[in-house]
């Protein structure tokens, strides 16, 4: 089987504060592998790990077969993350900020103008693509960041609660989204607080303060404790 | 090098679509200019004056008693000759001189014309001008009481001539003042700022988790703001010249090696800022008082060094701008050359090194590889 991410031990203190607890984790190419877990339960941290933005206290991550901490720079350019926050530039337009992640990563010119054009048919967003993202609805901002995060083709995409704050509808757009990401062979690591998103995922990982709870397949999960939903799954769990 | 371009594209287009903030920082040297050009030094009272008094008669002595009864004037010394006014302007005991012209009780006894000369220390204009207002309308005032009874007197010549002290340079100081202000303004809060709101927004993060080193991004952001300081660093220095008569007596090239000296001082401390802070309100605090009231109270800006208490004094020798100003009076008045700003410079230039150091040292620090 080949994992794209392979995490061991892996600990962060900030001072006395044990954010994330020695966890392991594996996630195999092409999957959806989502954290799930209450506030402060450690998720953000975890990814902001796998991403290189946060240096761990402790353990060992593999990321694209790259060690992460001698391989940083091979791994960059095979990650996106889009974060809770949106995060691209407000001031500048659509086409502005495509371009300027494109440019970044380093993509020919040519092979970039086309993948601006594709996102711009795909998300449908033809006749904003001039103006500043300012502009735009916010599940067209957090779609647009989604499709910037996957600009350069990356091998792993990191979702940090990319659909907090957005309507069901545009969700739902959002994880078809995803789904085609992850036929297409990207691996995908999104926390959420949705438990409706949850069902979605491949497979699930329940953090809480910092440890890992239990991991496995929605379904099997729901078998397991015998229950009808994610949500009754995820009281199941806490109330342990 | 293309994603260097991008980045330095962005950050121009993020200052040019802030048309308010641009517009401010284009006008805030000009304000600074102004403002401190008219406030700084201009209220007037015990300016000392010496009279070279050619009459020594009762008239003269009347219009010297005159002069000297105001609150306005003091006089610090009688001159006799013509080349002790020039000495005594040197010395910078004086800001005024009068001379009262020979026979001044005849000629104003027989309605003869007769002319009186003020000569003032122009090395602050406004100062300069104000000073020979004052003047002539004392003058103007002992004409008219002298001549109470008489309605075909003929009025004195007032002739003024401005002249310039070299000894008296503070006057000037508020240009290079202005000057390191600007900078840090520009330079020190603009791009602590810019990189502290990159981390507030989250978009840091979208850059920093790319292929591109932090430093390359950095750089990329703080050119342009390198670039509008230098250009308000220009503004600067033209209206000082043209509008408050600055004197422009050393070499332009090594001028602009200190403004970009000074500005990659600021520079550096702007970065350091931006790094241990989180917010762009911190940022701007600190710089505020990390950076901007140190150098507008402890450069010798506004307060002489010479008379703060010498704990205070220490203070302001490792205030970067003390020295930033020191260097900038002496090219820009004494027209010194490298080898007299040699001490200011080497400071800088040390600084400059250490705080980019320490400051790349903490922002790669943050990068896992």
């Amino acid at each position: 089987m080949e994992y794209t991410i392979v995490v061991k031990n892996l600990t962060k203190k900030f001072g006395d504060f044990t954010s994330v607890n020695n966890i392991s984790f594996k996630v195999k190419k092409g999957e959806i592998f989502g954290l799930l877990g209450a506030n402060g339960a450690g998720k953000t941290t975890t990814i902001r790990m796998l991403c290189g933005l946060l240096i761990p206290t402790s353990g060992m991550m593999e990321i694209a077969g790259y060690n992460v901490f001698t391989h940083g720079k091979e791994i960059r350019k095979c990650i996106g993350y889009m974060s809770q926050k949106f995060s691209l530039y407000e001031d500048l337009t659509i086409i502005e900020n495509l371009e300027l992640f494109g440019t970044i990563y380093n993509i020919p010119k040519k092979i970039l103008q086309k993948r601006i054009l594709n996102i711009i048919a795909r998300l449908n967003i033809r006749d904003f693509a001039n103006s500043k993202v300012l502009s735009l609805p916010l599940g067209q901002k957090q779609k647009l960041a989604f499709a910037t995060a996957l600009i350069h083709k990356p091998e792993i995409v990191f979702l940090d609660e990319p659909t907090s704050g957005v309507d069901p509808l545009v969700r739902r757009d959002f994880w078809n989204m995803i789904y085609e990401s992850a036929s297409q062979g990207i691996t995908i690591i999104v926390t959420t607080h949705y438990m409706d998103e949850a069902e979605y995922c491949n497979r699930l990982c329940f953090m809480s303060n910092g440890k890992i709870e239990v991991i496995g397949n929605p379904n099997k999960l729901k078998e397991k404790y015998k229950v009808a939903s994610m949500t009754e799954v995820f009281q199941k769990i806490t109330n342990r | 090098m293309e994603s260097f371009k991008a980045i330095l594209i962005k950050e121009f287009r993020h200052i040019f679509r802030d048309v308010r903030t641009l517009v401010l920082i284009f006008a805030m040297p000009i304000v600074l200019v102004v403002l401190f050009g008219h406030t700084i030094r201009n209220e007037i009272s015990n300016i000392k004056i010496a009279v070279l008094d050619y009459s020594q008669d009762t008239y003269s002595k009347l219009l010297i008693e005159k002069m000297t009864a105001s609150t306005y004037f003091k006089l610090t010394k009688q001159l006799n000759s013509e080349s002790e006014i020039e000495q005594a302007f040197q010395q910078g005991i004086i800001h005024m001189a009068i001379v009262i012209p020979r026979n001044f009780e005849e000629s104003i006894v027989r309605f003869k014309s007769t002319d009186i000369q003020l000569i003032t220390e122009a090395s602050n204009i406004n100062v300069a001008t104000t000073l020979e207002s004052y003047g002539k309308q004392i003058i103007k005032d002992f004409e008219k009481e002298i001549n109470k009874n008489h309605s075909n007197y003929i009025p004195f010549d007032v002739n003024v001539k401005m002249q310039y002290n070299p000894s008296l340079e503070s006057a000037y100081m508020f240009i290079p003042g202005n000057i390191a202000l600007i900078m840090i303004i520009v330079t020190a809060l603009m791009t602590s700022i810019t990189l502290a709101r990159e981390k507030e927004t989250g978009s840091w993060n979208m850059l920093a988790i790319t292929p591109v080193n932090q430093l390359t991004m950095v750089i990329a952001k703080i050119i342009p703001y390198m670039l509008i300081s230098l250009i308000c660093t220009a503004i600067v220095i033209l209206l000082g010249i043209f509008m408050f008569n600055m004197p422009m007596k050393g070499s332009f090239a090594l001028l602009t090696i200190v403004c970009i000296l000074f500005m990659l001082t600021a520079c550096s401390i702007g970065i350091l800022i931006s790094v241990i802070t989180k917010t762009q309100q911190e940022a701007m605090l600190l710089c505020m008082l990390g950076l901007f009231l140190p150098a507008l109270l402890l450069s010798g800006f506004i307060f002489p060094i010479e008379n703060m208490p010498w704990a205070i004094q220490i203070f302001s020798y490792i205030v970067p701008a003390t020295w930033f100003i020191v260097a900038l009076k002496d090219i820009m008045i004494k027209g010194a050359g490298l080898i007299t700003v040699w001490l200011p410079v080497a400071i800088l230039t040390a600084t400059t090194i250490i705080l980019i150091v320490v400051s790349v040292k903490k922002l790669m620090s943050k990068n896992i590889s």
